[in-house]
């Protein structure tokens, strides 16, 4: 019993992970242009499926795909941003309605290319299980996990660091006063998608890696990345994890102890849970009232 | 056919909005006898009952997005609570059928309280949260299978009944009833939009911290447009049901049902009421007799690039074209 609880806290932490690449990137657009990417987990699905292309192809190691997703996924997330900077009237609404649209496209081109079938890495080198005492894991899912650490570690570097992930934050924090500052919030905004395409570039190759795909994989992560924001708040990265290992191991533990059907019915309750009795999310972030 | 057949309606130039009002009235009223007279092959009369109850759907959503100022990406949770619903209260509890659909609706309005702390959340959240919200009852569904016979779905319940000599579950009767539905509904949506709830809804997608200064309850408002517009996506919802004679999760919750009204809404032009009803017209005929014989698996892919473009060139659709074709004198474009 406490191994089966152990393992799945474990399973939780490490899948927690690439949740939380997933959300950042969706924070990270949200933040430069206040614009909710609906598409952003379909930019993650595409990814992986890169992964499965060259893995399937080639016979190379999955990780082997980061240059080739990197650049499809970052000219589609480019597109995108093109495409949504096009919006002048009423801008929210519409570009929730366009990135819905693009979603679409994108999950149903997928569907066309690749087939419905549910697709993992055959990689017998990552699927090979470590052990921690009495706890296991794919080798997949540790390497996913740490790459997902180094991930964030340099994006926060960036972000606090560097001339364009400080032009970032001070877009995102007041976008006119920036604007006087000499930033050109619309290169800032450019930067940002793509910084969010590669964000979803990894966290796509590591969910092929370690979980399965499938074209309606996307939709789901778009979901999981929101529930994972209304978790945190929109503003830490140290948040967001947390938040992001929050659902993961809701999700271990529903599996778990009641069935697989249910994980994301268990998201969706911790998801109303925290909506109805702590609006400001769980770590007190910044309102995101109306 | 019927999108010609409504145009005189979306187009009429200037005029009062009584004028309008039935020249709206007329249009539908077309709509409804053409398929009937030139006596329409039963393919083509199911093809059109389907049509209409999206129509009504995507009316509902229209009524959440212009009236209330809410994307909704989950309508699909109360078109499907709508059908098991009044499924299940007529074949469980011998509720006539007529009497199960409208109570189907206020079973999904039940549903909809869920979303009210949603409310709470600014646009682009509030859109999220109802995506994530629709999940839930696909998975209720299928889960709770004493009550809902699971996935493997619900097939023994009672179809339509004969009213006045009318069999309403043969076609040319389903068709009516539906279009009846969706033009009762049209008129409350008129109604509502020239009331002084919509003057003051109108108020709040201008600025809403500006109407509560001058004491108009905006959460309030909005919560009565969530609620009235889940009642009409579960009658229209539980119409398909008694129609189709037949229920599962993934059909009932299927994410078609928040997608297509989307689409519809959108490419007809959702701050009209015409719109969202000729849009679904065309656009589900569009889906089913041009895009699927085109790309059998995956033909949604069409219906996403006709929705990013209508996005792009014409955010109004179809009747923001028309109305840029034929400009009328001095009307607001959001009360058009």
């Amino acid at each position: 019993m406490t191994e089966l609880v152990l393992q799945a806290l474990f399973s939780g932490v490490l899948i927690g992970g690439v949740y939380a690449l997933v959300a950042l990137g969706l924070a990270l657009a949200f933040g430069a242009m206040r614009i909710i990417n609906l598409a952003h987990g379909e930019l993650v699905l595409l990814a992986a499926y890169m992964a499965y292309l060259v893995e399937s192809r080639t016979g190379l190691d999955p990780y082997f795909a980061i240059p080739l997703a990197l650049i499809v996924v970052g000219v589609a997330s480019w597109i995108l941003f093109l495409l949504v900077d096009r919006i002048k009237d009423h801008r929210e609404l519409n570009s929730l309605i366009l990135t819905f649209a693009i979603g679409i496209i994108l999950t149903n081109a997928i569907l066309l290319l690749f087939a419905s079938d549910v697709r993992t890495t055959s990689s017998a080198f990552l699927q090979d299980a470590v052990s921690f005492g009495d706890v296991y894991a794919m080798r997949g899912e540790l390497i996913a996990f740490v790459l997902a650490l180094v991930l964030m570690g340099v994006l926060w570097w960036w972000l606090k660091s560097s001339w364009y992930g400080r032009a970032v934050r001070a877009v995102s924090s007041n976008r006119g006063a920036a604007q006087l500052m000499g930033i050109n919030p619309t290169r800032i905004e450019t930067v940002s998608f793509l910084v969010a395409g590669a964000l979803a570039s990894f966290a796509g190759i590591a969910l092929y890696t370690m979980s399965v795909v499938q074209p309606a994989t996307g939709h789901a992560l778009t979901v999981k990345a929101f529930i994972i924001t209304v978790l945190a708040g929109v503003g830490s990265i140290p948040g967001v994890f947390l938040g992001a290992v929050l659902l993961g191991l809701t999700e271990a533990l529903t599996v778990t102890f009641a069935s697989s059907a249910l994980q994301e019915l268990a998201g969706m309750v911790l998801f109303l849970l925290v909506l109805f009795f702590m609006p400001n999310g769980l770590f007190g972030a910044r309102a995101r009232r109306g | 056919m019927s999108h010609s057949a409504s145009h005189p309606a979306a187009g009429s130039p200037a005029g009062s909005s009584t004028a309008r009002g039935i020249a709206l009235g007329a249009g539908l009223l077309v709509l409804a006898l053409v398929p009937l007279m030139v006596g329409a092959s039963p393919y083509m009369l199911g093809l059109l009952i389907s049509a209409l109850i999206l129509a009504g759907l995507a009316l509902s959503w229209a009524l959440l997005g212009n009236l209330g100022g809410m994307v909704s990406f989950g309508h699909a949770a109360f078109f499907g609570v709508g059908a098991y619903a009044s499924a299940l209260l007529a074949a469980r509890l011998n509720v006539p059928v007529l009497l199960a659909i409208p109570i189907g609706g206020l079973f999904a309005t039940l549903s909809s309280l869920a979303m009210l702390p949603a409310l709470r959340l600014s646009g682009p959240y509030f859109a999220l949260a109802i995506l994530a919200y629709a999940q839930i009852f696909r998975i209720l569904a299928t889960e709770l299978d004493w009550l809902t016979g699971g996935a493997a779905g619900l097939q023994r319940f009672p179809s339509l009944p004969t009213v006045f000599g009318l069999d309403l579950s043969e076609r040319a009767g389903s068709y009516v009833l539906v279009l009846a539905c969706v033009v009762l509904f049209a008129l409350v949506y008129v109604v509502i939009r020239r009331s002084h709830v919509g003057t003051a809804l109108r108020a709040i997608a201008e600025s809403e911290d500006a109407t509560r200064v001058v004491g108009v309850n905006a959460t309030v408002l909005k919560t009565w447009m969530l609620l009235l517009s889940a009642f009409i996506a579960g009658v229209f919802g539980a119409l398909n049901a008694h129609i189709i004679g037949f229920l599962e999760p993934d059909y009932a919750f299927s994410g078609i049902w928040s997608v297509m009204p989307i689409i519809a809404a959108v490419f007809g032009g959702y701050r009209t009421v015409l719109g969202p009803i000729v849009g679904a017209v065309v656009i589900y005929l569009f889906d089913q007799v041009v895009a699927k014989s085109l790309i059998p698996v995956g033909h949604q892919i069409l219906l996403g690039i006709v929705l990013a473009v209508m996005v792009l060139v014409a955010p109004n659709g179809l009747s923001g074209l028309v109305a840029r074709l034929f400009p009328r004198s001095e009307k607001h474009h959001a009360e058009a």
